[in-house]
């Protein structure tokens, strides 16, 4: 039971503390203060972070809290404002929190997310299957993104869009929607809501695998060229806070973490290095199709 | 009784109004062809026998009820036409919402015109005065076309000489009436018979002839 | 004999006087706005296969997991805290921006902070002091105190001036406002606060969607996931509270609660000045502004800051103005239609007491459902576009303005023989109550333009779409500008609905919003 501090916790005292601390502990800053979204399964979150919670609990030796948040502007904001010092980001919302919070820095990512990708999903009704090449016949369609801020269900795959038919989203489909959920993306284009969708690959995979998916009514068009993902990014203020060497003692922590059921909630396989420069592609593809403006 | 000998019947009937007993052991019949005036003080129960008598041939009766509780957005038309909602179908009532109908719009223009209000035929009620509101109320109760007339008060609103020419109106429209009126002279000059409350029992019943303005006095205690 | 008029609308000669003449044509003339919108609703159905996904949600609906009650009590407990302490401080400041609402500046600011969607409202105050407890009852208490000014001091100003008149000259305006005003509209202020209250525990569930620890919080991530039954039962959890509040809201123990809350959730905040100063200094500026250090600065600055602004109008508040107003006033028609064909449901005029009951129970029901909930089953049912928007809006304005109207008719008295259904419904009921509905719907009006920012996962590009995706990429530049743009609309709809209450003689009603 090394994971859990204290083991009579339930989930209900998870969720308790979890709000506790999101509002009287928080304010003060008082523990070393993370936060996930991880890219699927959002329920449960307290119960499942908490177990990571107590791992870098004790790997640190400093009290360590998470808290839910609820989307990826949620965390940035959480981050910029100091609330968290850590966060399991996004591509895109990692480059975001990074410029708004000066001197943080990314210091591991998903063994995974080095080479993240998204598949262009088609609802059978379309009559458009996969050809190896780029889906040309998407165009027309009526199209849903997932949540605005995703790297895998917005960014890359707008991206890639944009630079193939060289116009915007809006006017290469006859609707574009955003999901706001790599899971809503599925359903819908399943159900035949919108004929054409773009979902992170691991979500997809996961799904199929659950059963989720029915085949026989959507199924994948293309998948995106790789590009890197989620990651850890860490304030540059904690060394000063926590003491020095802390900033290394968490990327330490977090990549020597191991076990299965810390990783799951994830989920990733394992944890490996990362830094700023590696996120440097998905800043430019973010200034290039407007998401951000230029440094 | 299987002739309509007897419209109305109530034998030795307690009456309550809003869980009070107002009306003990009344006793009383009405023949078609007969004009009953119900006399009384306020409070002696006419109201209470009126609404209870309605009920017994609630589809014979046009009722003209002491609030003539018109619908005040709607115009005079519309609130006389509404007598006969329950017998033509309802798409035909909403279709006169938007457009009069052309065949109730010349029988409830002559009907107006009869009670002096031909001219606000298209004037909501909510601008009438209240003895115009009473006139409406009177409109609605001919344009049902039922044999039987039943009002409380009905010309209570207007002056002495309008009440005495629409009451007349109204008696002549109708085979049979009841009326609660509080005006003797009223009363004698269009009934044929006469119906006293007093104490919660009915002291007098008998045709107009044989009581007198004097004796009918009596019970409107000064 | 005359010809029949061209009645009712047509034709106004002849001695047709009409009392509700003024609002038919205004009806018909909303009608006819709407009608003409229509070729620009991008309204059309297309559907393949929306039954598995239905069927899900209508399982989870029939089968609602109450499993984990310690996360249901506490996400209750908080919505609660959040509605009270962000409604108390919204009567306060509403009864102070009230007194001078005499005053066209105040009443002009009132306008602008209620013009803003208690959800912007939160995403400002979460920039500015984080997820704290404070900024989810600041959210609350801003738009909701200039709705209270605005109700208080229309009530005020109803208030039957004789007594007023009757107090010595010289009296004082305070004196004179605590010894024959307030005691006047003391009544209908109560009634109104506490129709208000349920609002606000409403909203407070909604600004769960953004990450406060709401039931909305939990119902979001639900919906979300897909997981019916968990999201069935926080519904039915958050239905449960409102049905009940007529019980549990005393008014002797509305002090209780409120300490209660707030030892509860203790509105605390920490603020970083570094981010505050950054945030009005940096952040909302717009961005080609930034740059500008000394006079030498401006001129270049000011001539790219015009092609920005250019570009802004033309590819995001054009269409969200555009897409916004037809949006709102679809949705507004069909509220008026839903609105009567529901009120019958809990008017005492239609029915009895268990049918009464149920009715109730089904308005509470249809106008807790979050529109984001709504919108997602009309999206299945009928693809994306502008439908499921409409839909959406208008079951759920309906179902609170069906409410109103429905407690509204509970004061007419019909004669013995009126006419019963359908007949009744028209003729007895319904000229008798459109004065009240009319006023209730140009209220409302107000209300659906804010609500049309919900609805991004539609596609339908609104202003409030726009400002989301603004705060999403963290420009507060852009989403301050859309978020005045917002502000400044829901202005003028609310002074136009304003004149058009007055012109056809509408007295404002309270229990309105």
């Amino acid at each position: 039971m090394m994971f859990i501090r204290k083991p009579k916790a339930t989930a209900c005292r998870l969720a308790v503390a979890a709000f506790v601390s999101l509002f009287a502990g928080l304010v003060h800053a008082a523990s070393f203060t993370f936060t996930a979204i991880p890219d699927q399964d959002e329920s449960r979150l307290t119960e499942r972070f908490g177990k990571v919670a107590g791992y870098l609990s004790e790997q640190l030796g400093v009290e360590v809290t998470y808290i839910p948040v609820k989307s990826y502007p949620a965390a940035v904001t959480a981050f910029r404002n100091n609330q968290v010092q850590l966060a399991w980001f996004g591509g895109l919302s990692g480059v975001q929190a990074r410029k708004l919070v000066p001197g943080s820095e990314a210091i591991a990512q998903g063994a995974e997310d080095t080479a993240f990708k998204s598949y262009v999903i088609a609802h059978v009704s379309t009559g458009l299957s996969a050809s190896g090449g780029f889906p040309e016949g998407i165009a027309g369609k009526s199209f849903t993104f997932g949540s605005k801020g995703s790297t895998s269900g917005r960014l890359m795959p707008e991206y890639y869009i944009r630079s193939h038919f060289n116009k915007s989203p809006e006017q290469i489909f006859s609707r574009v929607g955003f999901s706001g959920d790599h899971s809503r993306t599925i359903a819908l284009v399943q159900a035949g809501t919108y004929e054409v969708g773009v979902v992170n690959y691991s979500v997809w995979d996961d799904e199929l695998k659950q059963g989720l998916v029915d085949p026989a009514k959507v199924r994948v068009l293309w998948t995106t060229p790789e590009y890197p993902d989620y990651q850890w990014s860490i304030r540059g203020d904690v060394d000063a806070t926590y003491g020095q060497g802390f900033k290394a003692k968490v990327r330490k922590a977090l990549l020597e973490m191991s076990a299965p059921e810390l990783l799951q909630a994830f989920p990733r396989s394992a944890f490996v290095p990362a830094s700023n420069s590696d996120y440097a592609p998905i800043e430019s593809t973010a200034v290039s199709i407007g998401l951000m403006d230029a440094p | 009784m299987n002739s309509p000998a007897v419209l109305f019947q109530m034998e030795g009937t307690s009456l309550a109004y809003q869980g009070r007993e107002v009306l003990r052991d009344i006793r009383l019949r009405v023949s078609p062809g007969e004009k009953v005036a119900l006399l009384g003080a306020s409070g002696a129960g006419k109201s209470t026998l009126l609404r209870q008598l309605r009920l017994q041939q609630a589809t014979q009766v046009a009722w003209c009820p002491q609030q003539p509780g018109l619908v005040p957005m709607l115009s005079v038309y519309h609130n006389i036409y509404m007598g006969r909602l329950d017998v033509i179908p309802w798409w035909k009532n909403l279709a006169n919402l938007v457009y009069p109908n052309p065949v109730a719009r010349t029988a409830i223009a002559a009907i107006a015109s009869q009670l002096g209000i031909g001219d606000q035929l298209f004037t909501s009620a909510d601008r009438l005065s209240g003895g115009q509101q009473s006139r409406v109320s009177l409109g609605r109760a001919l344009y049902q076309r039922r044999p039987v007339f039943m009002g409380d008060e009905p010309v209570s609103a207007l002056d002495e000489r309008q009440a005495d020419q629409l009451l007349g109106l109204m008696m002549q429209q109708h085979e049979t009436a009841v009326v609660a009126l509080h005006d003797v002279a009223l009363a004698m000059r269009h009934c044929t018979r006469i119906v006293g409350l007093e104490h919660g029992r009915i002291q007098l019943d008998c045709p107009v002839s044989e009581t007198s303005e004097q004796a009918l006095l009596a019970f409107y205690p000064q | 004999m005359n010809l029949p008029p061209l009645y009712p609308f047509l034709r106004s000669g002849f001695r047709v006087q009409r009392s509700a003449q003024g609002m038919l044509r205004t009806c018909l003339l909303f009608v006819v706005l709407a009608l003409l919108c229509l070729p620009w609703a991008d309204i059309s159905v297309t559907t393949r296969d929306p039954w598995l996904e239905l069927s899900r949600l209508g399982w989870g609906l029939l089968t609602p997991d109450f499993g984990r009650p310690g996360e249901l009590i506490l996400a209750l407990a908080n919505t609660l805290a959040f509605a009270l302490q962000g409604v108390a401080l919204g009567v306060v400041g509403g009864f102070l921006l009230a007194l001078g609402y005499r005053f066209a500046l105040i009443r002009r600011f009132s306008a602008f902070i209620r013009a803003i969607h208690e959800l912007f409202w939160a995403l400002l105050f979460i920039q500015l002091m984080g997820l704290s407890p404070l900024a989810g009852v600041l959210a609350i208490a801003i738009p909701y105190a200039g709705t209270f000014a605005k109700i208080y001091g229309e009530l005020f100003e109803e208030v039957d001036p004789s007594a007023w008149q009757a107090l010595p000259s010289g009296t004082g305006y305070l004196s004179g406002f605590f010894y024959t005003l307030l005691p006047q509209a003391l009544r209908p202020m109560m009634i109104y606060t506490s129709y208000r209250l349920e609002c606000g525990i409403r909203s407070s569930a909604v600004l769960g969607f953004i990450g406060l620890p709401t039931i909305g919080f939990f119902l979001e991530t639900a919906l979300k996931q897909g997981l019916y039954s968990e999201a069935a039962a926080l519904f039915y959890a958050l239905v449960l509270v409102i049905v009940t509040m007529r019980w549990w809201l005393q008014r002797r123990l509305v002090l209780f609660y409120l300490i209660a809350a707030l030892v509860w959730l203790p509105p605390k905040v920490s603020l970083d000045t570094a981010l505050v100063v950054r945030f009005f200094t940096e952040d909302i500026v717009p961005s080609p502004l930034r740059s500008i250090q000394g006079w030498s600065d401006v001129l270049p600055a000011l001539e790219r800051f015009w092609p920005w602004l250019n570009q802004l109008w033309q590819q995001q508040m054009w269409a969200g103005l555009t897409h916004t107003m037809i949006l709102a006033l679809l949705a507004l028609v069909c509220t008026s239609v839903i609105t009567l064909l529901w009120f019958p449901l809990i008017s005492p005029l239609f029915g009895g007491r268990w049918r009464q009951a149920g009715g109730h129970v089904f308005l509470v029901w249809m106008r807790s459902a979050p529109e984001y909930l709504l919108a997602f089953v009309g999206l299945l049912l009928w693809g994306p576009s502008m439908l499921p928007a409409i839909v959406a809006l208008a079951l759920h304005n309906g179902a609170i303005i069906a409410h109103l109207v429905g407690r509204y008719s509970e004061g007419i008295r019909l004669r013995e023989d009126a006419a019963t259904g359908i007949n009744r419904h028209f003729y007895e009921v319904l000229p008798r109550i459109f004065r009240p509905f009319m006023a209730f719907t140009l209220y409302r009006f107000e209300i659906i333009m804010r609500e049309t920012a919900m609805l991004g996962i539609l596609g339908i590009p609104t202003l409030g779409f726009y400002i989301d995706s603004a705060f999403s990429e963290f420009r507060f530049d852009r989403a301050l500008l859309l978020l005045l743009l917002t502000a400044m609309l829901n202005m003028l709809v609310d002074g136009m609905a304003r004149s058009l209450r007055q012109r056809l003689h509408l007295s404002s009603q309270p229990e309105s919003l």
